[in-house]
C-alpha cells in the first residue's frame, strides 16, 4: 500500500501530542526536581546535582523495593501465565454455556480496584473469612490464619488477588491468538496421531508468539504499575515486606514529602522500564511481514 | 481415541469447577453478604447460604451517604474520558493502520511502550505539573490522566477492526470522489462499530475503576468519585462491613450495566484476532 506521510501524521497527532504532553512535561519537571533538593512542594530547594541519585542507590529501602518489584513481577507472571492458559484453553472448548462464560469471566477485571480490595479482605478475613472457615472445616487448617500477617503470606495473597483481577482479561488476549491458529493444522496432526498435549506445545504454543510478546510487555509493565491493590490491603507491610518501587514512590512524596527523592526515584524506575521495554522490544518482536 | 476424549472431559469439567468457584464464587459471596444482617457478617462461623436477609445496608449507603455526589462525579469522568479517548485512538488507528506513513512501526510500538510511563511513576510530576497550572480538584485533571492510560491499548484494539476493512472499498469511494471525511463517517466508522463499541467500554472501565490518581489529585469532597470514597471506608480502623459491601456491589453495577449491553463487543474485540 503506498504510503500517506503527511495525513497520517496529521490522523495520529492529536493522540501523540496529548501523550507527549502528559509525559514529556512531567518527565521533565520530575528530571529538573531530582537535581534539586526540594523538599515541600512549592518551595524551591538548593541544586544538588546527582546527590539524590548517589543517596538513593545506596539506600537499603530503594534495593529492598526493588527486590520487591522484582518478585511481584515474576510471581505475577507465574501465576497469571497459568490461570490465563487455563482459563483461555477451557474457553477454547465447546461447552453448554461457553459464551456466557466467555462474555463474564472479564467480571473481576471490569470492576473497581476498590471492590477487588473488598471482596478479598472480606475473604480473607481472619475472624470471619469464608476461606479461613472452608481451609478449617476441611483440615487443612488448624485454626484461622492472617493472611495479611507474615512477609512471606501477605506477599503471596496479593500475588494471588492481583492475578485473580487480571488473568480473565489476558485469557481472552491469549483467546484471540487461538482463534486465529488454523484449525486444520490440528486435524492434520490428529491423523498423524498426536495428542492434545502435543498439540499444545507444537501447534498452540508457538502460534501464540505474536501474543505472547504483546502480554509479555504490556503485562510485565502493568504489573509493575500496580499501586492500589497492594496500598489499599497492606499499605506495604508487614515490615516493608510488600512495599514495591510504585508505593515507595508514593510514600515518599505523599507521606514523608520528600518530594525530589520521590521525583528521583521516579527517574531512575523510568529509566529501568524504558530499558525493559527496549531490550523486550529488540529481541522478542515478531517478525511482521505485512 | 476414547480413552482420550475422556481425559480431556475431566480436564475439562475440573478446570471448569476451579473457574467458576474461583472466578465468580466471590461475587455471590459479597453480593449475598451485602443483605446479610451486621451479626452474620462478622460471625466466625460464616454461611454459605444466608440466614438473614436486610435491606439495612442499602438504606444506610443511599440516604445516608454521599453516594449520589460520588456517582455523580464518576460517571462525569467516566464518559467525558471514553468520547475523548474514543476520538483520538479512532484518528490515530486510521492513521496508523489505514494510511502508513513513514514512522508507523514507531508509533505503534511507542504507544504500547506508554504503558511503562502511566502510573505511579507520572504520580509526583503531574501532581506538581497541575498544581502550577491550577488543574488540582477538577474533573479535567482525571480526564485527562484517564485518556492516558485508555488510549495506548485502544489503539491496539482497533487494529484489527481497521485491517479487516478491505481497501477495496475506501478505494472504490475515493473513485466516485467521496472525500476523506465522508469516507471515514460513511465507510470507516460504521464498520469498525464494534471495534469503537469495545474501546468505549475499555475506556470507560479504566475511567470508572482509577483510583491512584483520584485520590491524590482530588482533594473536595464534592469532586471525589466513587473508588476513592469506598477506599475511605477500607481504610477506617473499624469497618462496617454491611456499608462497605452495599458500597461496593453498587459501585460495580453501572460498568455491569454498561457491559451488559455492549460487553460481547468488547470481549469479541478482545478475542477476535486482535493480533493477526
Amino acid at each position: 500500500m503506498k504510503k500517506n506521510n503527511i495525513e497520517g501524521w496529521l490522523f495520529v497527532s492529536p493522540l501523540v501530542i496529548w501523550i507527549c504532553l502528559i509525559i514529556l512535561v512531567p518527565i521533565y519537571i520530575a528530571f529538573e526536581l531530582s537535581l534539586f533538593n526540594v523538599k515541600i512542594i512549592g518551595t524551591s530547594g538548593k541544586f544538588v546535582g546527582i546527590d539524590n541519585y548517589i543517596k538513593l542507590l545506596g539506600k537499603s529501602k530503594f534495593l529492598n523495593a526493588s527486590l520487591n518489584s522484582l518478585y511481584w513481577i515474576i510471581g505475577n507472571a507465574i501465576c497469571q501465565t497459568f490461570f490465563a492458559f487455563t482459563i483461555a484453553l477451557t474457553i477454547n472448548y465447546k461447552f453448554p454455556g461457553k459464551k456466557i462464560m466467555a462474555n463474564w469471566i472479564i467480571l473481576s477485571f471490569i470492576i473497581p480496584t476498590v471492590v477487588v480490595v473488598v471482596i478479598w479482605k472480606l475473604m480473607l478475613s481472619s475472624s470471619s473469612g469464608v476461606i479461613n472457615s472452608v481451609l478449617i472445616d476441611i483440615g487443612l487448617l488448624d485454626e484461622a490464619t492472617g493472611f495479611f500477617s507474615s512477609p512471606n503470606k501477605a506477599f503471596l495473597s496479593l500475588v494471588l488477588i492481583n492475578s485473580w483481577r487480571w488473568s480473565p482479561f489476558l485469557a481472552l488476549i491469549i483467546l484471540s491468538g487461538l482463534n486465529s491458529i488454523n484449525r486444520e493444522m490440528y486435524d492434520a496432526s490428529k491423523v498423524d496421531g498426536a495428542n492434545f498435549i502435543q498439540q499444545f506445545f507444537f501447534i498452540t504454543f508457538p502460534n501464540l508468539k505474536s501474543v505472547l510478546f504483546v502480554l509479555g510487555l504490556v503485562g510485565t509493565l502493568l504489573s509493575f504499575n500496580i499501586f492500589d491493590i497492594i496500598w489499599l490491603i497492606t499499605k506495604g507491610g508487614p515490615s516493608s515486606a510488600t512495599t514495591t518501587l510504585p508505593l515507595l514512590i508514593y510514600e515518599t512524596a505523599f507521606t514523608k514529602f520528600r518530594i525530589s527523592q520521590a521525583a528521583t526515584l521516579s527517574i531512575i524506575t523510568s529509566l529501568l522500564l524504558l530499558l525493559f521495554s527496549i531490550i523486550f522490544i529488540k529481541s522478542m518482536a515478531p517478525k511482521e511481514d505485512d | 481415541m476414547i480413552k482420550e476424549n475422556n481425559i480431556k472431559f475431566i480436564f475439562l469439567s475440573l478446570s471448569l469447577f476451579l473457574i467458576i468457584l474461583i472466578f465468580f464464587f466471590p461475587f455471590f459471596w459479597i453480593i449475598t453478604s451485602s443483605f446479610k444482617s451486621p451479626e452474620e457478617i462478622i460471625a466466625t462461623s460464616t454461611t454459605i447460604i444466608p440466614r438473614s436477609f436486610t435491606l439495612e445496608h442499602y438504606n444506610k449507603i443511599l440516604f445516608n451517604s454521599d453516594f449520589f455526589i460520588y456517582l455523580k462525579n464518576s460517571l462525569i469522568v467516566s464518559f467525558s474520558s471514553m468520547i475523548i479517548s474514543i476520538i483520538l485512538s479512532v484518528s490515530a488507528a486510521y492513521g496508523l493502520h489505514k494510511l502508513k506513513f513513514y514512522g508507523n512501526k514507531f508509533v505503534e510500538y511507542s504507544l504500547l511502550v506508554t504503558y511503562a510511563f502511566p502510573g505511579v511513576i507520572l504520580l509526583v510530576p503531574i501532581y506538581l505539573l497541575f498544581a502550577k497550572v491550577n488543574l488540582l480538584n477538577s474533573y479535567f485533571a482525571l480526564i485527562i490522566v484517564n485518556v492516558l492510560f485508555a488510549t495506548p491499548f485502544a489503539v491496539w484494539m482497533l487494529k484489527a477492526f481497521f485491517k479487516l476493512i478491505p481497501n477495496e472499498i475506501e478505494e472504490a469511494a475515493y473513485i466516485d470522489g467521496a472525500s476523506r471525511y465522508i469516507v471515514i463517517s460513511r465507510i470507516i466508522v460504521p464498520l469498525a462499530a464494534p471495534g469503537i463499541a469495545s474501546v468505549a467500554i475499555f475506556c470507560f472501565i479504566i475511567s470508572w475503576t482509577e483510583y491512584l490518581f483520584a485520590s491524590i489529585l482530588i482533594s473536595g469532597d464534592n469532586l471525589k468519585t466513587l473508588p476513592v470514597g469506598l477506599a475511605g471506608i477500607v481504610g477506617q480502623y473499624q469497618i462496617d462491613w454491611g456499608f462497605l459491601l452495599s458500597g461496593a456491589v453498587l459501585a460495580s453495577l453501572p460498568v455491569i450495566l454498561l457491559f451488559v449491553f455492549i460487553g460481547k463487543y468488547f470481549v469479541s474485540g478482545l478475542t477476535e484476532g486482535a493480533v493477526k
